[in-house]
């Protein structure tokens, strides 16, 4: 685990400045493999330098500490420099996921009042969409154009070429506001999780305590730098403790995910259960070839990893996976299987010593062991989220007697595992990734064909939960394939492609309560062929 | 307007970028955003515009935007 020196809690002088300063410089920090696996590596000194040079120019821009800048990129080299240049200068840096639609953007650039995003020049015009209702956004920084576009819409390199790189992170408490990632409801607008530099402590602890990284590993996380796996530990974890890493910018491939795995000698791998089982339904042939020697660690995160996949990997690959469990905002991993404790497949495994988890009842009543309630958290773990940003409120609803409501729901069985049950809200877990059912809804409704919405989480075997929409047509619309593929590609461009409905439904109408709100759960009973249970209060 | 034409124009409306230019042997690293959701929703969009169906065994045959163009091209011709 790293250790604070002179109280400097900054992540991006963390991961990088402070490494060359132990003797990392020379080290990989990481090798990039491109999508046509071209490779470069980088060392701490690069990314250092990198970085530093980078926070000189926001700093030239006039970005101060507490403002913020949102990375939207697919994975990139630059991804990196930006996200820790930004913390460097204490500027708050928030990471959008590469395909979010125009809605999903505006949501979350609006609702931060972003002053910069450093991007592609193919986002731009998905950008230009929405720029016009986007007042305090300043600056477009753009990865891949040589010159200035315009006065606000400017070269990343030219920028990069101007700096000098003469920066050191001012000394940085703890407290200082650090990273932003959205998260989605089951109700309204997403909200801004906003995380304190402080986070690190728990960043580092558990990719040493659980991931077991340390100095000689070579590990992957293929998360996207757009969810907080992708910065928890495809960036932070991993650097605070000068751990090499590879990144590869491609995207699913069974046969090339395997390649880099035994090529690139990875020792501690860190995926997704969708991504597991999508490699379980691979011909086994596929894998025979492989030396997979060095790979001493798997481990799983996003959804509830079913046992079939822990049998598949002992089987085909000769290695348990260990399932881990944490949220946008938990920061870090809370509770886990990993090496040295029994794996009990299916669960979540045991908490980290010094977490405190309970099951509580909705009134409050903290239950015993096998008894499914709400998980909740003995909040003041050094990863806990400073804030939903704008929405003190809704931050303040979470946190009852001293425990954080995770929304999940669960229960502790006799010997102190943690088992996964569901959710307590409406949210859908697709792949890994939160859908609020409200977002896909709203999206739904703006076609004019579409006269009501319902939308739920339906269990799938790929992805966990699938995204199944019901709409009721007005009148005049006749259902047709061309009005699939128009909702498809609405909820695609206006959400993102992980929120594209899985399934539409087209119904005579959608249950709602006799105040208007929406009944998923008769939906989703209906869906499932299950008892719709208590509906006095359904609109006649 | 010829094959390739049409199916750029379906990529563009996927992928909603207009700078899309498909070639036969480009995959999908070389274009952003195409990962396996999005996918499903070009093979629906190209299935409703061709008037076509593609088996599960035909959607696993395909590598690059060539192996797709072709197997289009077979349908209509038949």
């Amino acid at each position: 685990m790293i250790g604070i020196e002179n109280g400097q809690y900054n992540i991006g002088h963390i991961c990088s400045r402070q490494q060359c300063e132990l003797g990392k410089g020379a080290k990989t920090a990481f090798r990039w493999i491109s999508p046509r696996q071209e490779i470069i590596d980088y060392s701490f000194a690069d990314l250092d330098a990198e970085s530093s040079r980078f926070a000189q120019v926001l700093q030239t821009l006039g970005f101060a500490p507490g403002e913020i800048l949102f990375t939207f990129l697919p994975k990139a080299p630059e991804q990196f420099f930006t996200f820790l240049g930004a913390l460097k200068l204490q500027v708050i840096c928030g990471t959008l996921f590469s395909n979010f639609g125009d809605e999903a953007i505006l949501d979350r650039l609006g609702d931060a009042k972003a002053k910069g995003v450093v991007t592609k020049r193919s986002f731009l015009k998905k950008l230009g969409r929405i720029r016009d209702q986007l007042p305090d956004l300043e600056y477009l920084i753009v990865i891949d154009i040589e010159q200035h576009l315009a006065t606000d819409i400017l070269s990343y390199p030219a920028l990069m070429r101007e700096a000098s790189g003469d920066f050191t992170a001012p000394p940085t408490p703890a407290h200082t506001p650090s990273v932003l990632h959205y998260t989605s409801g089951s109700t309204g607008k997403p909200k801004g999780v906003l995380h304190a530099h402080r986070s690190v402590l728990q960043q580092s602890r558990t990719a040493a305590e659980v991931l077991q990284l340390g100095d000689t590993d070579i590990f992957w996380c293929t998360a996207d730098q757009g969810w907080v796996t992708g910065t928890s530990y495809g960036i932070i974890g991993p650097w605070s403790l000068g751990v090499t890493q590879i990144h590869y910018g491609g995207g699913y491939d069974a046969k090339l995910w395997f390649d880099l795995l035994q090529n690139e000698a990875v020792t501690v791998w860190y995926s997704a259960p969708t991504a597991l089982r999508m490699l379980m339904r691979e011909d086994a042939a596929l894998y025979r070839p492989y030396r997979l020697g060095a790979l001493r660690h798997i481990f799983s995160v996003g959804e509830p990893l079913n046992p079939e996949v822990i049998n598949w990997a002992r089987l085909t690959l000769g290695q348990d996976i260990y399932d881990t469990w944490f949220q946008t905002e938990t920061g870090a991993i809370m509770i886990s299987n990993r090496p040295g404790i029994e794996i009990r497949p299916g669960s979540m495994g045991l908490p980290l010593p010094g977490m405190e988890p309970a099951i509580i009842a909705d009134d409050g009543e903290i239950l015993g062991n096998d008894q499914q309630g709400n998980l909740c958290l003995k909040s003041g773990w050094p990863s806990m989220f400073a804030g939903y940003l704008n929405n003190d409120t809704v931050y303040r609803q979470k946190f009852k007697n001293g425990y954080y409501y995770t929304g999940d729901t669960a229960l502790r069985d006799a010997d102190g595992y943690y088992w996964f049950k569901g959710r307590s809200d409406d949210v859908i877990n697709t792949a890994g990734h939160l859908i609020s059912p409200f977002e896909v809804e709203s999206a739904l409704l703006e076609l004019e064909e579409v006269a009501e919405s319902g939308v739920i989480g339906a269990p799938d075997e790929l992805l966990y939960e699938k995204v199944v929409a019901f709409v009721h047509l007005h009148k005049q619309y006749a259902w047709s394939k061309e009005l699939e593929v128009r909702i498809r590609l609405h909820v695609s461009n206006r959400a993102s492609s992980i929120a594209t409905p899985q399934e539409i439904i087209v119904v005579g109408g959608i249950p709602k309560n006799k105040s208007g709100k929406i009944m998923r759960r008769v939906l989703k009973a209906r869906y499932l062929g299950q008892d719709v249970g208590d509906i006095s209060t359904l609109e006649e | 307007m010829e094959l390739q034409e049409k199916l750029n124009e379906i990529f563009c409306q996927v992928f909603d970028d207009d700078d899309i230019r498909i070639l036969p042997e480009m995959t999908a690293n070389d274009v952003e955003g195409w990962d396996s959701l999005s996918h499903v929703n070009l093979i629906v969009a190209i299935e409703s515009r061709f008037g076509i169906d593609f088996s599960q065994k035909e959607l696993l045959t395909f590598k690059d935007v060539g192996d797709l163009l072709n197997c289009i091209r077979g349908k209509i011709a038949s």
